[in-house]
């Protein structure tokens, strides 16, 4: 009699963790697609800002062609990246851009003081840690997935499932060069 | 000598682990309680009073848990801030929700010379933040950002639900207590067996020092919680120097004035005690750990 209900509760048990376990990869699986996407609303943020920025700059630095060029090249590159891994790498490239502007600027102490420029300036700023964060917490969710993915006993489930370990945000080899900015 | 170090995943679960214990310890506590009692009064009278406890201390915390962040905003005069006048202060914040998940809080400032921050809210669509106009004029942007990472951490640990609940546990351990200890007053003259007799006077001493150790506990509780929101903000923002720098300039904070029920949820005790009697771990504590993160 009382194997019986051992039986039964060991069957529940197990029946549960069936279930528990198909509902937790799809939930990080979805998280993990959301957060990629919050990547790329930082993303377009930043490009969507680009032309405030070169309409705010060019009255002040009209010969400063080669940066502005590289500039508006980067955000067309962004703009038209079809996949995340083209996004990201548009995205790093265009912040190198931005970031020689913003160095070229310090020789401009009218533009520096100009409301709109700073304005722009902070904004700007803001995305480029809110675009680090998002990342961060893309990988993050990688880690976790892979985690279940990989241990006891959420691995007997994962195989069973079809779930595979999925793969971190790879740095574009050339991001992780120091930024060269160009004072011409 | 090589120091020790400390990773933050293992500093936050290992706080959280150690909450729970002591939450399971005031539980201990208050089953105990109940049996000795029962055992003094008779079982009809122990669930009359159990059952009279539970929804007299759920009714008196829930109404301050279900309304949390208008009440910690209310006590302390806290304006909503405004976006573009506190625009890295918004920065800030959404950068944090992007790293931690959170959906964003209302934010808001308080009018105080002094460094200090507190977040409220039952659960992460009703959470308020909230900075003192010191904090924002005499830290710098990171410092800022680990004040507001740990605040965004007692959001992200769910440490107003965890403190109601111990909260709501103490409270059954007080008002049982009280209960057993007046009912003896009025029934003084009706004679007992000697097997009663004992139970009462354990019972005595138990509903005269429970209430004590549970509240000693409590604020046990609220210290690991406090451990934990720091290792978690080191997690959201990977980088402890800007909460070590905000804590290290908290230090020459002076006494702040707010009520006993709301002092709790700042990132700094805004009275000085001794640490037993705490909410909080003692600064220099806080910092040492930090640093070896």
């Amino acid at each position: 009699m009382v194997i019986g209900w051992i039986i039964a509760i060991i069957v529940l048990v197990v029946a549960l963790a069936f279930f528990l376990y198909y509902n937790k990869f799809v939930r990080l699986g979805n998280q993990i697609d959301n957060s990629l996407a919050q990547i790329d609303v930082q993303l377009k943020k930043r490009a969507d800002l680009v032309p405030n920025l070169l309409s705010a700059v060019k009255g002040y630095m009209k010969h400063e062609k080669g940066i502005i060029k590289e500039v508006t090249d980067a955000r067309k590159a962004l703009v038209g990246a079809k996949d995340m891994t083209g996004k990201i790498k548009a995205g790093n490239k265009l912040q190198t851009a931005l970031k020689s502007i913003f160095a070229i600027a310090e020789n401009y102490p009218n533009l520096k003081a100009n409301e709109n420029f700073l304005h722009l300036q902070q904004e700007l700023s803001a995305i480029e840690d809110k675009v680090a964060y998002a990342r961060q917490y893309f990988n993050d969710g990688i880690m976790e997935y892979n985690t279940s993915a990989t241990t006891v006993p959420g691995m007997w489930f994962a195989g069973l499932y079809g779930f595979k370990k999925k793969d971190y945000l790879q740095i574009p080899a050339e991001a992780r060069a120091v930024p060269k900015v160009s004072f011409d | 000598m090589e120091k020790q170090r400390l990773s933050f995943y293992s500093e936050i679960a290992k706080n959280k682990r150690d909450s729970v214990f002591l939450v399971v310890i005031v539980f201990a506590v208050l089953v105990l309680l109940g049996y000795v009692i029962g055992l003094a009064v008779g079982g009809e009278w122990l669930v009359l009073i159990l059952i009279f406890s539970i929804v007299f201390s759920i009714f008196y915390v829930m109404i301050s848990y279900y309304n949390s962040d208008k009440i910690a905003i209310a006590s302390v005069g806290a304006k909503v801030a405004d976006r573009e006048k506190y625009r890295p202060y918004y920065h800030s914040v959404e950068g944090l929700c992007l790293a931690s998940g959170l959906t964003m809080p209302k934010l808001y400032i308080m009018e105080n010379p002094q460094i200090n921050a507190f977040a409220s809210g039952r659960n992460p669509e009703h959470a308020v933040v909230c900075v003192t106009t010191g904090a924002l004029e005499k830290l710098d942007k990171r410092e800022l950002e680990g004040v507001l990472a740990h605040e965004l951490s007692h959001v992200a640990n769910y440490d107003i639900r965890f403190m109601t609940l111990a909260a709501v546990l103490v409270g059954m351990v007080a008002i049982i207590s009280q209960i057993f200890l007046r009912s003896l007053w009025f029934s003084g003259g009706r004679s007992r067996d000697n097997k009663n007799v004992v139970f009462i006077i354990i019972g005595i001493i138990l509903a005269i020092l429970a209430p004590v150790v549970v509240a000693l506990v409590q604020l046990a509780i609220s210290r690991k919680r406090e451990y934990a929101a720091d290792s978690s903000a080191v997690k959201f923002v990977r980088s402890p120097t800007g909460l070590i720098g905000a804590l290290k300039k908290i230090k020459s904070n002076s006494e702040m004035k707010v009520s006993s029920a709301i002092a709790p949820l700042f990132l700094a005790n805004p009275s000085r005690a001794k640490e037993f009697f705490q909410t909080h771990p003692p600064i220099e504590k806080r910092i040492e750990r930090l640093e070896k993160m």
